[in-house]
């Protein structure tokens, strides 16, 4: 199993509350992780370790290694700029800038320096067409991306996402602020891009994980307690806890 | 049945008495404007010169009388038709009666006259619409003089016995086009200078500046600065501004250029605060969607954010113009207050409330012309 992420003793301090504890995980290729847990188990503060979203958080303390693709992502040198060009992210709740569809997922390649026309033109459709919109959204691209429904907003931040050419997609809770169709539209499609990415997601539901992961890993205040395949987390996991997670008993 | 209690009806009372006094308080001053200024308020008034011109002129020996018809007369007006010429009589800003030229024909003799001034000798001179006649002086007879009506006038050009030696006419002054102009530059430069310092500084308050100590009292010190009597900002503006341009521009005298900086310190507050109140409306998840697809600081901060702060930055915008429009006290030094018809950004001029200030201070007080402009500060701020 090749290894993307490898997280060895990472510790996450929020001022004086320690968020996470001594995490090692490994993140495999082309693979769609879970990552679930209860509310508040730091699965999100994790998540965001990946792309270095938590140094935006002046408070945030980070210790340990997150070494990507073999070079070590978590130095004051190392430059987050290119690491969140190669690890995109999809939020809780869709997160569309307020311009049109178009020049939502043009935003990306565009603050990279790209003006040929002709190139954009071809990376929207691109992005379009792999985050499932391009069917319903072909005639209107011109129009505000504030228009669009909830679902079909997320997937355009997806599209966003994906117009960058990304090698990991992190989704935090991408489907929480969604109805069940809408839900079941990203799910297929994390079903489809996990062939091409790697991704990575947290989730609330067990049922999300269970249908549409590969590895699931189980958070609890702020430990990774239990990681492995998905089928053998949720058939014969190691600890009780996990059990009782997944099983509803707490949460 | 009573459903309220006593304290109740005084509270309900008071907020009904309070805008009963405000509503008042806002109708007398709009009366008082409207009575004293109404007079004077058309269009000749926005687009004429504040200074009256007076010309004296004479026929050239040979010319010819006009031929042609003249239009439908309505009430009030009377026609010259030797002359090609409707006058009609109305009042000045004293209350004189004046003869004002209403229609003048393109083939009149009075378009062709000579100037009697000895600066400028026999060079040519032409009657225009709008002007007024000040007194026409004949070979053969009295002169018909304008404080005996325009009937009497037209009656007298119109007797082709009567040969006119000399021809008085001028414009009416008490126009306040050069203080319009004035004010118009005095927008235009201070936003130029304004606006994209303040929002500069509102960005750099809201999406750069770490949050300690030194940011918050700046961000005070900011919010003090709008409370600072504007007289004080004019003080700063002879001490600073006045000699910076004076000897920047090689020159020795306040100018419209010292009075657009002055009112560009003092908008900057206004500015930066209303636009730091819309970028604070702006969703933090968007920051992060644009830093989590590889945009810096800068680009983030500038492409996504600012445009969703427009909305603000217009505010700001208007309320400049307003303030601008308004602000008499600060530009009485740096501005200075001598009226001005043709406006130069390098000399002093008056902006529309100064304008006010200036006919106030003269002797006689011009309460007529002030409540008039008054009026238009008010029609103005309104818009």
């Amino acid at each position: 199993m090749d290894s993307l992420f490898e997280i060895r003793n990472l510790n996450l301090y929020y001022g004086d509350f320690q968020a996470l504890i001594s995490i090692d995980m490994d993140i495999p290729k082309n693979k769609v992780t879970a990552l679930i847990g209860p509310s508040g188990c730091g699965k999100s503060t994790f998540i965001r370790c990946l792309n270095r979203m938590n140094d935006l958080i002046d408070v945030a303390r980070i210790e340990g290694s997150i070494m990507y693709q073999g070079e070590e992502a978590n130095g004051e040198d190392y430059n987050v700029i290119e690491l969140r060009k190669k690890v995109g992210m999809v939020f809780q709740n869709p997160n569309p800038f307020p311009m049109s569809i178009y020049d939502n997922i043009a935003y990306g390649p565009r603050q990279q320096g790209l003006k040929d026309k002709a190139k954009l033109d071809e990376i929207v459709d691109k992005a379009l067409k792999q985050a499932a919109l391009y069917d319903e959204v072909k005639d209107r691209v011109n129009d505000s991306a504030m228009g669009l429904s909830g679902g079909q907003q997320q997937r355009l931040c997806i599209a966003r996402a994906l117009a960058m050419e990304p090698e990991v997609i992190l989704m935090d809770e991408p489907t929480s602020a969604l109805d069940p169709i809408a839900t079941q539209k990203i799910e297929d499609l994390i079903n489809e891009l996990k062939k091409y990415y790697t991704i990575v997601i947290v989730t609330h539901s067990m049922q999300q994980a269970a249908r549409i992961s590969d590895y699931t890993a189980f958070f609890y205040m702020g430990e990774l307690r239990e990681i492995g395949e998905t089928d053998m987390i949720f058939k014969a996991p190691k600890l009780k806890q996990t059990e009782d997670y997944i099983t509803g008993r707490f949460g | 049945m009573k459903s309220k209690n006593m304290s109740s009806y005084i509270l309900d009372v008071l907020t009904y008495l309070s805008t009963i006094i405000t509503v008042f308080a806002l109708g007398l001053i709009l009366f008082f404007l409207i009575r004293e200024g109404s007079a004077l308020i058309r269009p000749s008034l926005l687009t004429s010169d504040y200074f009256e011109q007076k010309y004296i002129s004479s026929l050239p020996d040979e010319y010819e009388l006009y031929t042609g018809t003249l239009p439908e007369l309505t009430e009030d007006q009377f026609a010259i038709d030797n002359y090609g010429l409707i006058v009609e009589e109305s009042r000045d800003k004293a209350g004189a009666t004046v003869v004002r030229v209403v229609y003048l024909s393109d083939n009149s003799p009075l378009r062709n006259l000579l100037n009697e001034n000895p600066a400028f000798q026999n060079e040519p001179l032409s009657l225009s619409e709008g002007m007024v006649i000040n007194r026409v002086a004949y070979e053969n007879r009295g002169s018909s003089l304008p404080s005996r009506g325009a009937a009497a006038m037209a009656e007298e050009m119109n007797n082709t016995d009567n040969i006119i030696r000399q021809f008085d006419f001028g414009v009416e002054g008490g126009g306040i086009r050069g203080s319009i102009i004035a004010t118009v530059y005095l927008i235009l430069m201070t936003l130029i200078i304004a606006l994209p310092v303040g929002v500069l500084t509102a960005l750099y308050f809201n999406e750069f500046a770490p949050s300690n100590k030194i940011t918050n009292s700046m961000r005070s010190f900011i919010e003090v600065l709008t409370g600072v009597p504007s007289i004080i900002y004019g003080l700063m503006g002879v001490a600073v501004f006045v000699p910076l341009t004076t000897s920047l521009f090689q020159i020795n005298s306040s100018n419209l250029i010292a009075g657009a900086l002055t009112l560009a310190v003092i908008l900057l507050p206004v500015i930066i605060r209303t636009t730091e109140e819309s970028l604070r409306t702006v969703p933090n998840s968007h920051r992060f969607a644009s830093l989590a697809l590889g945009a810096n600081k800068t680009q983030t901060t500038f492409k996504v954010v600012l445009p969703q702060a427009f909305s603000g930055i217009l505010t700001a915008t208007f309320l400049g113009i307003g303030r601008v429009i308004g602000e008499s006290a600060a530009l009485i030094f740096v501005l200075g207050t001598a009226i001005k018809d043709q406006v130069r950004i390098l000399e002093p001029a008056t902006s529309l409330a100064v304008h006010i200030f200036t006919v106030m201070s003269n002797e006689p007080a011009n309460v007529e012309l002030a409540a008039a402009i008054g009026v238009i500060i008010l029609t103005i701020v309104l818009i």
